[in-house]
């Protein structure tokens, strides 16, 4: 029995926020950002561009809403990041390495974008003393999440065993 | 290579959600985190609560193990350190322990009773942040424990860590006044000033607008009883650097004595002591606080 893309997204997404809350949360010398990962994965499946979007945008809500800053400042981080994301996939396509490197280099822009607008927005608290340090290390991290499990979750969320497998 | 395929709804999707996100951040300024954007935070804690609580279970002895494995030269030097202030502290708590007996000998003799202006505490095991740019802290009490918005949160010696900013029935979610947009009001000898968060700085900026007299390094930074949010007398930091009044201004900065980023367990203080004066956001002398002490032991790590 094959289950709906929808609840395996939501499933996903659900462990990934509280996973990040709680395991990243506590051990801050590793800090990727899981659901910024998980939305840009999405974008290399075959879901609808406009679900990917619609997906980012309400766990970029969800993140805020746990959280302390403004609401709706990842919400529209995500759904950039998620668009730019839709956009450029097949950079991606080529192998595991540029998976991963496509996923670093989106969510440096992602964490650049949160410290900006939330600048503007009057959010001085995201530039903590570790600033410099966070926005290096959170796409590191996820750009080695990203290679290992990128492809795993395509071949989950499609469904599809094939899907990619880099000779 | 960027895509070049018709991008069909995706671009004015985009522009929508963005033109909404603006719209909600531009709601949650006005309305300083509460109204339908606190109820929508509250019900969304309060959904995930359960699943993170049982997940910190499972995730506290892994944390710690890591933590643990990643500052085990710091742990080492950190043992000496406290094994060496142990004993100071038994030493001292022997006197301490013969000036009660005294006392409670005199408060007999002249039939006196305790002032009344204990405040209760409420030990809370901190579970998890929201993310690495988020200086909050998820903590496993909540409403059900008697938190209220705005109690203010100490560590377990007593130094100030920060604000409960929302709270479920089973969590809450705890502000440091370094990520606090809100000046501290706090006073440095008998001299009282505003303690300020910096950009991309773990100090915090001391400024004194009636200054009197210069302020030295290692002069302790308490909070002052004109702070609406914290009792009076907490320790904050302490001084870094020497500053003399310039007209009556004073300038400075504090080292703070709390780490936010290495707390486990925190202690929500019931300040005001009535939840109703809490949220009308009445403030109260530290002598006219509940008699009542509730303390509630975490199984913290």
């Amino acid at each position: 029995m094959r289950l709906p893309k929808g609840l395996i997204v939501a499933t996903v997404l659900l462990f990934a926020v509280v996973t990040q809350i709680t395991l990243f949360g506590q051990i801050r010398i590793i800090a990727p950002d899981l659901v910024m990962l998980v939305v840009i994965l999405l974008a290399l499946t075959r879901i609808r561009p406009e679900f990917v979007l619609g997906t980012a945008f309400l766990s970029g809500l969800v993140v805020d809403l746990l959280g302390s800053s403004l609401l709706g400042l990842r919400a529209i981080v995500f759904a950039t990041v998620a668009y730019i994301a839709l956009r450029t996939k097949e950079r991606a396509e080529i192998g595991r390495f540029a998976v991963a490197l496509w996923v670093g280099i989106l969510t440096l822009i992602g964490v650049v974008l949160l410290v900006l607008i939330g600048t503007l927005f009057g959010q001085t608290s995201l530039l903590g003393p570790n600033v410099a340090r966070l926005i290096l290390m959170v796409p590191l991290a996820n750009l080695l999440l990203g290679g290992l499990l990128g492809p795993v979750f395509v071949r989950v969320v499609d469904g599809d065993t094939t899907a990619f497998r880099f000779s | 290579m960027v895509n070049r395929e018709p991008r069909g709804h995706t671009l004015p999707l985009l522009v929508t959600l963005i033109i909404l996100g603006v719209l909600l951040m531009t709601f949650d300024v006005r309305l300083q985190g509460g109204g339908v954007v606190g109820v929508l935070r509250t019900g969304t804690q309060t959904i995930i609560a359960p699943v993170q609580q049982a997940a910190s279970y499972a995730v506290n002895p892994v944390a710690d193990m890591i933590d643990s494995l990643s500052n085990l030269s710091n742990l080492r030097e950190e043992n000496i350190a406290l094994r060496r202030e142990l004993a100071e502290r038994e030493a001292s708590l022997v006197g301490v322990q013969d000036q009660l007996a005294r006392l409670e000998q005199f408060e007999q003799l002249y039939g006196m009773e305790a002032a009344g202006d204990e405040i209760g505490r409420t030990v809370a095991n901190v579970i998890g942040r929201p993310d690495a740019f988020d200086a909050a802290l998820i903590i496993d009490k909540g409403t059900s424990d008697g938190l209220v918005v705005g109690q203010p949160v100490v560590d377990t010696n007593g130094y100030v860590v920060g604000t409960v900013r929302s709270v479920t029935r089973g969590s809450a979610t705890i502000v440091p006044i370094t990520a606090d947009r809100q000046a501290l009001t706090v006073m440095v000898g008998d001299q009282i000033g505003s303690l300020l968060s910096q950009v991309g700085l773990d100090v915090m900026r001391l400024e004194i607008l009636t200054a009197r007299e210069p302020v030295l390094v290692g002069d302790e930074v308490l909070t002052s009883a004109v702070s609406a949010s914290f009792p009076a007398g907490l320790p904050v930091g302490v001084v870094i650097e020497d500053a003399a009044p310039s007209i009556d201004v004073l300038s400075t900065k504090v080292d703070l004595f709390v780490n936010p980023d290495t707390l486990r367990l925190v202690v929500v203080l019931t300040w005001p002591p009535d939840p109703i004066t809490a949220s009308s956001g009445e403030t109260i002398l530290p002598a006219e606080t509940s008699t009542t002490t509730t303390t509630t032991e975490g199984d913290g790590s």
